[in-house]
């Protein structure tokens, strides 16, 4: 295999020396776009082999498996890498129409965490990210960049971003970064 | 130095001494002061020249409000701003300030002899002196007035400083912290509500900050003030946003707020922004603003020295700072005689008090007898003296019959006025919100509100200390009530309350002839008295258009101490009530706000969004010239020591056409439709027939819109029965998933068919030439790449060098090629991987020059470039790609109308000059008889030219009317210099019979 070229590998930014915010790559996970009739999700589910949630913004986590719904008839599927063929695979088995899409280059995962995560990311967008329920996610617009916001615990949020997008959306996590380390 | 200092005044600390210039002159001034205060600290009034008249002006007002002290600013580091109004300007040590309008000096200024010739710059000048002869407005009138025009000089260098930008929601915004907003916030704030309180000012307070005697519940004002800030801070549910202004209201309590964040700071740290917006939403706002003291309208009130009774008051009491030694004050307002009052108690010789009005309440006059002050009650002001700086004020009596009597000269070196005070509705006006003219206080309040909005104190005509500090909580607490949280608003017990009662009028009464009297209403725009009398004597009747042609209220201060009064003498004027005048309208922002503030994280390298492909950084090191194509910034062309973008063009293009290029393609638009319905989606999409496309075979595909103009075009590839990969130019990607989309859910909802984008999922390399096989072959596995199993146009799923990929067999250059898509992350190893391989073949690569030629060459178009929104697939020449039989699809009853069907359309042709060496612009205009009379009937225009190397002469592709018949003819260009011919050709100019494409 071929050495994959991953944007903003290894990248960093560490906030301030109380840590009020760490800013890093996530590592590479597998990833799909589900596009399925809401009345199928259960058949999913079982093909997924982890349920899928039912309510737009809801994420189901089972075994490293997750199911973030993002739209009335659309979900994105997370798993590790090595996994990937294997969903591939299983759905390909599902009687019931569907879309299953590999979309696990397109993106690129940003963690953001520290007590600071929330005012970071106010600094680029628009909905109230403090109101956010802990465990749901959501597509949105980032400065001038679409993402899908996840916030995986009260301090610790999950941005994907198409990879073109990512130098655009971690150049401002810096910038708002330094501003958060002056406390300004 | 004359030290204005006075002992015992004050909140400025004293310890800390601060050192700033003014026009070079080095000056102190200690922290806390503006540069207005620390500059009357030291006796400078005179700060600037006023805009037209060059007339020497002072400090006005000790507010935002400020139209004259103007001045310049440099914070060191390229960091200069004109146009800073020195009365909200925090001095800091180094600041470096000067004033502006004045050449070779603010004392001896020659631009004043516009003062002296004022008779000829009356109202409407302009309109009037330049209508004649018009051909000098462009080169001579224009360019003057342009040059005069404008305070302050705009920096030339590129600013330095970043900006910031935050998203926050809140229950209740309270906007101004004085005492009416200090009191809502509290109440807000206790409640349990989520509070932001800001205020323009470096701290808290508003009016309480200028009222150290005052008492709030037993304690003194600066006590409590000091109280209440520690209450603030303690609640974890408030937010104190100092130093930051609310700039506009728009639709849905959205409040943009602007923080200076460190302007006023002598060190910046290392990549500190200077300004932040906020961008406020709100489920409550209260808008505590206070409100604005009106100058008073008499000849020679703009002297550096006359200035506002409140402003010296705030001067004397905040910032310990007498205005003059020998002090006049006049007014038709009882507020400005405790200005008297306070500055004949810290010492200052209050030489009269005259108040227009001809009774005043008797505890004032009491007061000033009290204080051995003179008082002139029914007197009116009729002139001032002195060049820089007030000198002397003329008064007179004036009888009950409105006679003025003979006049008095009193020697001052400060005048102080009040003509009242004017609430400021600026933000709740910008909600669209109605104002109602309230005739006993002679003001507008607030109406009618669009927004879950409340204004309190005197910014809705509550004037006192203890109304603002009650409409303040009551508000603060209904606020939190509607936003869900309960509160009982507390009371507030207020000692040392000012008298707050007056009148409001035109022009001061005078014994001379008032059109000659140099009485300003608008200072900041030089707009006085007779201007506004003379624009109504022209025939203005609306104050929107005697506003436009004096330019009164027109000014970066939005006529903040102007407009109230310019509405008196328009409706004096007028002979109309002042609500028949009308009131022009107050626009974002409500205080001059940097451009910088509203890009705010959106300069340098962050201005736009720039997408690089994964294969963009090979490209960089191996020394590409890159161009934007919409977001995408791609390859251009790969110059080799030596050589411009001709030379390397034409050696890339050959190099393609005798042996291998690669080009990265990975910007082409991607979107993977799928689903039992994908055919039949793809049917009423496309122009094409798509039920007979095998799985593995690929087709052209053209989109229209419903008009039938083409849209978009690509090939798309079947993966499987129910599965396309569909490409779109690179520009198009998300228009055309945005369109599909919008068909999909709105027209055909029963499809069972879904989209996805996977531009990014997609590295793509292009491999283009006859030994693109060859290169290609041992790296692939699991495809048979034979010309029969594999031919042009197939697409297959294998492997190359390792990875996945997609396999399309498909050229856009004419010759044999592929275009290998493989996952992104993989793209650039599989691209070095090939690139070193391919050395064998002196693989080249290429940028998005060469691929236009090459595929120019072959008569292929690029959508939006000979396509322009007007061109049908008969028109492009792509008739071919329809489907004949098909029942419908977008745009194929447009394609029926009799004009789309007409001879004479403008059809896409080729084009070769007669002289081979002329390369056409693009753009170029074409015309069928050169010798015609001028302006020329043009047939078309020049939509591709380019040099061609392998024909070693130009070509070109261009649209002219009816184009297709004239085969063979000559047409003509013409340009500045000369008009080419050409002649009008196929499209195809290499290789028409497509024998390369199977090589």
């Amino acid at each position: 295999m071929l050495l994959a070229n991953h944007p903003l590998l290894g990248k960093t930014i560490t906030g301030d020396q109380t840590s009020k915010l760490t800013i890093r790559v996530a590592e590479d996970v597998a990833r799909f776009s589900l596009r399925i009739d809401p009345a199928s999700a259960p058949s999913a589910g079982t093909a997924f082999g982890a349920p899928l949630p039912t309510r737009i913004g809801g994420m189901v986590e089972t075994g490293g498996r997750t199911a973030l719904q993002l739209g009335p008839d659309e979900w994105v599927l997370t798993a590790p890498v090595g996994e990937s063929d294997g969903i591939a695979d299983a759905f390909a088995a599902l009687q019931d129409p569907h879309s299953l899409v590999d979309v696990g280059h397109r993106e690129v995962g940003i963690l953001v965490e520290g007590e600071a995560a929330a005012l970071a990311l106010r600094s680029a967008i628009a909905f109230d990210v403090e109101a956010m329920a802990v465990g749901t996610g959501c597509r949105t617009i980032f400065d001038k960049a679409q993402i899908v916001l996840i916030r995986e615990d009260k301090n610790r949020f999950r941005i994907e971003v198409w990879r073109s997008f990512a130098d655009h959306v971690w150049g401002i996590l810096q910038a708002v970064s330094r501003e958060i380390a002056l406390g300004i | 130095m004359t030290n204005f200092r006075i002992a015992g005044k004050g909140r400025v600390n004293r310890s800390r001494q601060i050192r700033f210039t003014f026009d070079g002159v080095d000056y102190a001034g200690c922290e806390g002061d503006t540069l207005a205060s620390a500059l009357l600290a030291n006796g400078v009034h005179l700060v600037g020249r006023s805009f037209k008249y060059h007339r020497p002006r002072g400090v006005l007002t000790a507010g935002s409000e400020e139209p004259n002290a103007l001045v310049g600013t440099d914070r060191g580091n390229g960091r200069s701003e004109p146009n800073t109004r020195a009365t909200v300007l925090e001095v800091f040590d180094g600041l470096k300030t000067e004033s502006q309008n004045r050449w070779p000096s603010l004392t001896r200024d020659i631009g004043a002899v516009n003062d002296a010739l004022s008779m000829l710059f009356s109202a409407g000048f302009y309109y009037k002196t330049f209508m004649w002869p018009k051909s000098f407005w462009d080169k001579v009138y224009e360019p003057v007035i342009r040059n005069a025009a404008g305070l302050g000089k705009a920096p030339t260098a590129p600013d330095p400083d970043t900006y910031a930008s935050r998203f926050a929601h809140c229950d209740v915004l309270v906007v101004g912290g004085g005492a009416a907003g200090l009191a809502a916030a509290l109440e807000a704030g206790r409640s349990g509500a989520s509070v932001i309180l800001c205020d323009e000012q470096a701290e808290l307070g508003g009016s309480l900050l200028s009222e150290p005697a005052a008492e709030i519940n037993g304690q003194l004002a600066w006590d409590w003030l000091e109280d209440a800030n520690a209450a603030l801070a303690a609640m974890p549910n408030v937010t104190v946003l100092p130093r930051t202004t609310a700039i506009g209201y728009y639709h849905q309590n959205f409040v943009g707020l602007c923080q200076r964040l460190t302007d006023h700071l002598a060190i910046v740290p290392e990549g500190a922004p200077r300004e932040r917006m906020w961008k406020l939403r709100a489920k409550q706002v209260v808008l505590a603003q206070g409100a604005i003291e009106k100058p008073l309208v008499f000849a020679g009130n703009d002297r550096p020295g006359v200035m506002l009774a409140g402003a010296a008051r705030t001067y004397l009491n905040r910032y310990g700072v007498k205005v003059g030694n020998r002090v006049v004050v006049v007014t038709t307002h009882d507020s400005a005689w405790h200005a008297a009052f306070d500055l004949a108690q810290a010492g200052v010789e209050v030489a009269a008090i005259v108040d227009v009005r001809g009774t005043v309440p008797s505890q004032l006059a009491a007061a000033a007898d009290a204080l051995r002050i003179r008082t002139l009650i029914g007197w009116t002001v009729t002139g001032t003296k002195g060049r820089l700086r007030v000198s002397s004020v003329r008064v007179n009596p004036v009888t009950n019959g409105g006679k003025v009597g003979a006049a008095e000269t009193i020697a001052c070196d400060a005048l102080l006025m009040s003509g009242g005070w004017t609430p400021s509705v600026h933000l709740f006006s910008h909600t669209q919100g109605s104002l109602t003219w309230n005739e006993d206080g002679q003001m507008f309040l607030p109406g009618r509100g669009m927004e879950e909005c409340r204004l309190a104190g005197a910014g809705k005509g509550r004037f006192g200390l203890k109304a603002a500090f009650e409409d303040g909580a009551a508000a603060g607490a209904a606020a939190a009530a509607d936003a869900g949280f309960g509160a009982e608003p507390a009371v507030y017990h207020v000692e040392g309350e000012l008298s707050f009662t007056g009148v409001t009028g035109r022009e001061l009464p005078t014994d001379r002839d008032p059109g000659h009297a140099k009485a300003f209403v608008d200072f900041q725009n030089d707009v006085m008295a007779k201007d506004i009398r003379l624009a109504v004597r022209e025939g203005f009747k609306s104050i929107e258009h005697i506003k436009r042609y004096t330019t009164t209220g027109m000014a970066t201060d939005q006529g903040k101490t102007s407009n109230i009064n310019g509405l008196a003498v328009a409706s004096d004027a007028l002979k109309r009530p002042i609500p028949a005048v009308g009131l022009t309208t107050f626009r974002p922002p409500y205080t001059p706000t940097s451009f910088g503030t509203f890009a705010g994280y959106n300069k340098g390298a962050l201005f736009e969004v720039t997408r690089k492909t994964p294969i963009d950084a090979w490209a960089e090191e191996n020394g590409a010239a890159f161009e934007p194509v919409s977001l995408w910034r791609r390859a251009w062309y790969f110059p080799q020591v030596g050589e411009d973008m001709h030379a390397a063009v034409a050696r890339e293009c050959k190099a393609v056409r005798s042996s291998l290029g690669i080009f990265d393609a990975s910007t082409l638009g991607k979107i993977e439709i799928v689903g039992p319905d994908a055919a039949e989606f793809m049917n009423r999409m496309y122009t094409n027939a798509w039920t007979k496309l095998a799985p593995g075979r690929c087709r052209y595909g053209l989109l229209l819109g419903e008009d039938g103009f083409i849209r978009d075009d690509g090939v798309i590839g079947r993966l499987a029965h129910d599965r396309f990969h569909v490409t779109t130019s690179t520009g198009g990607a998300a228009r055309v998933l945005n369109m599909m989309e919008d068909y999909l859910q709105t027209e055909w909802p029963d499809l069972k068919v879904w989209l996805t984008s996977t531009t990014e999922q997609w590295s793509v390399i292009a491999l283009q030439g006859p030994n693109a096989r060859k290169l290609i072959e041992p790296f692939v596995e699991g495809i048979d790449l034979s010309e029969g199993a594999f031919p042009h146009m197939a697409v297959a799923t294998g492997k190359i060098c390792g990875v996945p990929t997609r396999l399309f067999r498909v050229s856009f250059t004419g010759e044999l090629g592929f275009e290998i898509n493989v996952p992104a992350r993989y793209g650039r190893a599989v691209w070095e991987r090939l690139f070193e391989a391919g050395q064998r073949f002196g693989i080249t690569p290429y940028g998005t020059e060469t691929m236009h030629v090459l595929r120019a060459e072959k008569g292929y178009i690029i959508v939006g470039q000979d396509t322009d929104g007007t061109l049908t697939p008969d028109d492009a020449g792509l008739g071919w790609a329809i489907g004949k039989t098909k029942p419908d699809f977008v745009g194929k009853r447009s394609l029926s109308r009799p004009d789309m069907l007409a001879k004479d359309r403008k059809q896409l042709v080729g084009l070769l000059t007669t002289d081979p060496k002329t390369v056409l612009e693009e753009g170029a205009q074409i015309v069928l008889d050169p010798n015609q009379p001028v302006p020329m009937k043009m047939v078309g225009h020049v939509t591709s030219s380019y040099w061609s190397a392998e024909l070693g002469r130009s070509i070109a592709l261009a649209v002219i009317q009816g184009g297709r018949s004239l085969q063979g003819q000559t047409v003509h260009v013409p340009m500045p210099d000369t008009v080419h011919a050409a002649t009008i050709t196929g499209m195809v100019f290499v290789d028409p019979e497509n024998t390369r494409l199977s090589a």
